[in-house]
């Protein structure tokens, strides 16, 4: 289980520098008819790579704490401690932070399995979007109001909220997810383009068919 | 559970009026936490570390609890005065109080500076020694075990279950969100 989380971990960490070479080849097949499939295989990548930062995240909360086995109890304790940083945002409740604590892992857990799948992939990227967005703005108030607090995201060592974990998780998850989202309607939208007729012969082949 | 304040931090108070009190007359009363307090007070507050001696004199004669509730009761009265004997007479008999006064005696200039982790310091004059605190060791020796973990801010708190520290954690929590996460540990 901790070798499939480290590689998720670093999937997750690094996997933004993939969609950046990904958009760059993409600009560069000038060619509509080439540029679709190269852009649904870089969107299944793509979506694999936002699946892991959810399913990275998702293990991160739930995970036991140091010297505890894997059991229910043991999860239920990680939850209870992803609950007083939920609370330490100091944006929810104390109920609707428990409330939070104890919903969001699993919703994690489903959204990557979601994204990793591709089934309705511009509808998962479009939620991991608008989750991601969500969790930045949690980041910002939080160091709007001057509080010292772990950002919580569960992937990898603990950091500060702050101007360098908003940028660093921007550019590490929002962007992919982003990209993928963006991509995904492109794709849905944008019609195959037809092969052209190699000669006048052809065309008069498909005419006569009409 | 370890919690390092500062008794002129308006954190601090929140922390302790809606989470430590009911933590003390609960889980530390049943014996389920084993409640350690530091003092941590910081440059910022003015009165912080006069605050921490008149609590480390209250907790030598036996009467810390009542001070302490004194202390962040009127926070907001001692802090802006600095006349913090006034609250800690309020909450102990006289008797006790003379005892405390006896501690805090030549307790009334700055903190002394610590050369070293226990806040002796090394090579004074003997007109130095005679000027400093007694009650400054046990009160420096909190900020060296603080300043290792390190202590950024107040409230901090450290959890230590079955000898696995976790991580120190420098925010407030509520008591139901705590008491879940101790009831979540005492479970296993």
């Amino acid at each position: 289980m901790e070798t499939l989380n480290l590689a998720l971990t670093w999937v997750a960490m690094h996997g933004y520098w993939f969609v950046l070479a990904g958009i760059v080849a993409v600009l560069c097949v000038r060619n509509p008819e080439k540029r679709r499939p190269v852009v649904r295989v870089l969107l299944t990548v793509g979506a694999i790579i936002v699946g892991s930062i959810f399913l990275a995240a998702a293990y991160g909360k739930m995970k036991p704490l140091p010297g505890f086995a894997w059991s229910w109890p043991s999860v239920r304790t990680s939850l209870a401690l992803f609950a007083m940083q939920v609370e330490s945002y100091q944006i929810l409740s104390p109920t609707a932070a428990n409330k939070l604590a104890h919903f969001l892992p699993f919703f994690e857990l489903f959204l990557g399995l979601w994204l990793v799948s591709s089934i309705l992939r511009r509808w998962s990227a479009l939620l991991a979007s608008l989750v991601l967005c969500g969790f930045m703005i949690a980041i910002g108030y939080a160091y709007y109001h001057g509080l010292k607090i772990d950002c919580g995201c569960g992937i990898g060592p603990a950091e500060e909220a702050g101007p360098g974990a908003l940028l660093r998780d921007g550019v590490r998850f929002l962007l992919p997810a982003v990209v993928v989202t963006l991509g995904s309607f492109w794709v849905r939208r944008t019609p195959d383009v037809a092969p052209a007729p190699q000669d006048a012969t052809d065309a008069a082949q498909l005419e006569s068919l009409r | 559970m370890e919690v390092y304040t500062d008794y002129q931090c308006p954190s601090c108070r929140n922390f302790y009026e809606n989470t430590l009190r009911a933590l003390i007359n609960d889980y530390v009363a049943s014996g389920k936490v084993y409640l350690i307090h530091h003092d941590f007070p910081l440059p910022m507050h003015k009165y912080g570390y006069q605050a921490a001696r008149w609590a480390n004199a209250a907790a030598r004669v036996g009467d810390f609890a009542s001070v302490e509730a004194a202390l962040y009761d009127n926070q907001d009265a001692w802090g802006s005065t600095g006349d913090i004997g006034k609250y800690v007479s309020a909450a102990m008999p006289a008797s006790d109080f003379k005892r405390v006064e006896k501690l805090m005696e030549g307790c009334e200039g700055p903190a002394t500076a610590s050369n070293d982790p226990y806040g002796v310091p090394h090579l004074l004059s003997v007109a130095q020694v005679s000027r400093v605190c007694a009650l400054d060791a046990y009160i420096n020796e909190d900020r060296a075990l603080g300043s290792r973990i390190p202590v950024q801010a107040t409230p901090t708190y450290v959890i230590t279950y079955k000898g696995q520290r976790l991580p120190a954690v420098a925010s407030f929590v509520s008591w139901p969100i705590l008491k879940q996460f101790f009831d979540s540990l005492l479970a296993q």
